[in-house]
């Protein structure tokens, strides 16, 4: 299996570090060695957010990512800052509903996800982080969709588990998306 | 009992290590990138029959933590470096007066306020001279999640065995990241309680040592009566002027510690037996500097790493050995230099010591010592 080395970046409040968590926590459950980094501003909602998330056979080094196998970018700022940093090959999973403008790199795989279109047609625009969730599964195979929702499941058992099937439709809309 | 994975924070790491270690009182005040062990101590603690308390500040969280330690409870506050500076009058009167207890920082970039959400080593020197006066430190720097575990049990053995104050000297990264954790079983942990006094209640003379310099700590408020202070005391407790007394006080506080440096100097060296090159970091560095010699050693390059897991005291024999046997040693860390002061003192006339630094509040990168290495190569 390769290692995977993702960038998951956008505003605070778009989810960000909750995808990249329940990601790991999956890959995790799949007997892989994790590791989730935060990185953000003193600010919380609205400032920038991101994390890293690497997932692999061997136990991990330095948790930081520099050379990403594949990077989804939640808003304009962040393609701005990240889209250097996928490594030839890599993916790059744009959230097309708020960036405007085309990647430039033509080595590497790229995919236009409107994820907030997407979420908002499901019901909650609060869930477009599952729905780019959704396609990088699809894109890498990086942790399987049913043990990502065994996750989900657990974190919204209770009073809030109504929104369990949102977060089902949502990983597979954005999988639909790379197909 | 099946040991399960367990995606896990640094500071929540920290938190049960404090537990099983058998911490029954937090006090302090909350700070980022340290707020998860206030939050997690007083979601936890009462389920296990100990308290949690939020103090007005820093200051009034370390001078309960010495309150709670005296009556007999393991104590331990958190914090990041402006709590830490708030702290050290308090952590000097926990010297003096032999209160052990765990003082977590979690190094966030400084000076002042800072950078709150970035990771620094930028309190290394300050852990070794904060307070002021001559004293013992212990401090021991983690660099996983897990070894956040591990160490934590051991701040306390430590605290407990020297009746002293420990410190754990974490960063932002190792404080917030989740990696894959598998915790001990409590029943395979080694955990060690404070020698307390076996004589009769008005025979007890509180600050008479034993012969390994620890003396037998009473808990206040069961019938040993003692008298506590911040002033130098003679063997009652009791402040004394006499230049005697305090000759004696001061020299045992620090031969304590340097009578039994080989139990409390811990440290992991990788790849140092055939290597040209060592870089030595800590903290979350050593992370990068693992990396970084796995891709120079796929190049053929011979590096070695060298990590202190206690900063103080300082592995001071093993680097010297090793200097002996190299080329350079590079010091990596997230201060403008530190650590390499310390190993400037111990290997200068030995071998080329050279520096990868950063104070961005950006981690140190792998490439960024690759790159050191190949220059000074």
């Amino acid at each position: 299996m390769m290692t995977h080395e993702i960038i998951m970046a956008g505003f605070g409040g778009q989810g960000v570090m909750a995808m990249g968590k329940i990601l790991a926590e999956a890959a995790l459950r799949e007997g892989k060695n994790v590791s989730w980094l935060p990185s953000y501003g003193p600010e919380m909602r609205g400032g920038t957010a991101n994390c890293n998330v690497i997932v692999s056979e061997d136990p991990v080094g330095a948790p930081i990512v520099t050379e990403a196998s594949a990077a989804l970018v939640l808003n304009r700022p962040s393609l701005d800052k990240f889209e250097k940093d996928v490594l030839p090959g890599g993916t790059l999973i744009i959230n097309s509903s708020l960036i405007d403008r085309k990647a430039t790199r033509e080595d590497i795989k790229i995919y236009y996800v409107p994820a907030n279109d997407i979420a908002n047609e499901i019901g909650t625009g609060k869930i477009a982080n599952m729905v780019m969730l959704g396609a990088y599964l699809a894109a890498s195979g990086a942790a399987k969709e049913d043990t990502v929702m065994e996750v989900v499941t657990e974190i919204f058992s209770g009073k809030k588990a109504d929104v369990i099937p949102l977060n089902k439709e949502a990983l597979a809309r954005g999988a639909a998306c790379v197909k | 009992m099946k040991k399960e994975a367990r995606l896990m924070q640094g500071n929540e790491a920290c938190v049960e290590g404090a537990i099983a270690a058998g911490m029954r009182f937090y006090a302090g005040y909350p700070i980022t990138p340290s707020t998860e062990i206030a939050e997690i101590s007083a979601e936890k603690l009462p389920y296990v029959g100990g308290k949690f308390i939020q103090m007005e500040d820093e200051i009034a969280g370390m001078a309960a933590v010495i309150g709670g330690s005296l009556t007999g409870l393991k104590s331990m506050t958190a914090t990041s470096g402006p709590g830490f500076s708030l702290k050290q009058e308090n952590i000097g009167y926990a010297a003096i007066a032999e209160i052990p207890c765990v003082i977590v920082d979690v190094q966030r970039g400084g000076p002042s306020t800072g950078q709150p959400t970035c990771p620094s080593q930028g309190d290394v020197m300050q852990a070794k001279w904060g307070t002021h006066g001559d004293h013992p430190v212990i401090a021991l720097t983690p660099s996983s999640v897990k070894e956040t575990f591990d160490l934590t049990v051991r701040a306390f053995n430590l605290a407990e065995k020297y009746r002293m104050p420990v410190l754990l000297m974490m960063d932002e990264v190792i404080g917030h990241m989740r990696e894959k954790v598998e915790l001990p079983d409590p029943s395979e942990l080694e955990i060690i309680d404070r020698k307390r006094p076996d004589c009769d209640k008005d025979k007890y003379i509180a600050f008479k040592p034993d012969e390994d310099l620890v003396p037998p700590m009473a808990d206040f408020g069961i019938g040993y009566r003692y008298h506590v202070t911040g002033l130098v005391h003679d063997e009652t407790g009791f402040p004394s002027n006499s230049t005697k007394v305090a000759d004696q006080l001061i020299r045992r506080l620090v031969d304590k510690i340097e009578m039994h440096k080989h139990d409390i100097i811990q440290w992991e060296e990788e790849n140092t037996e055939d290597a040209e090159v060592i870089i030595f970091s800590y903290g979350c560095v050593s992370r990068a500097a693992r990396t970084a010699m796995k891709a120079l050693r796929d190049k053929g390059v011979k590096v070695g790493t060298f990590r202190p897991i206690t900063i103080w005291p300082f592995p001071e024999e093993r680097l010297l050995e090793l200097a002996k046997k190299v080329k350079t040693i590079i010091v990596a860390e997230m201060n403008l230099g530190q650590m390499v002061l310390e190993v400037e003192r111990i290997c200068n006339n030995v071998t080329k010591i050279d520096r990868v630094n950063k104070v961005s509040g950006d981690i140190i990168y792998p490439e960024e010592i690759v790159a050191k290495v190949e220059e000074v190569l």
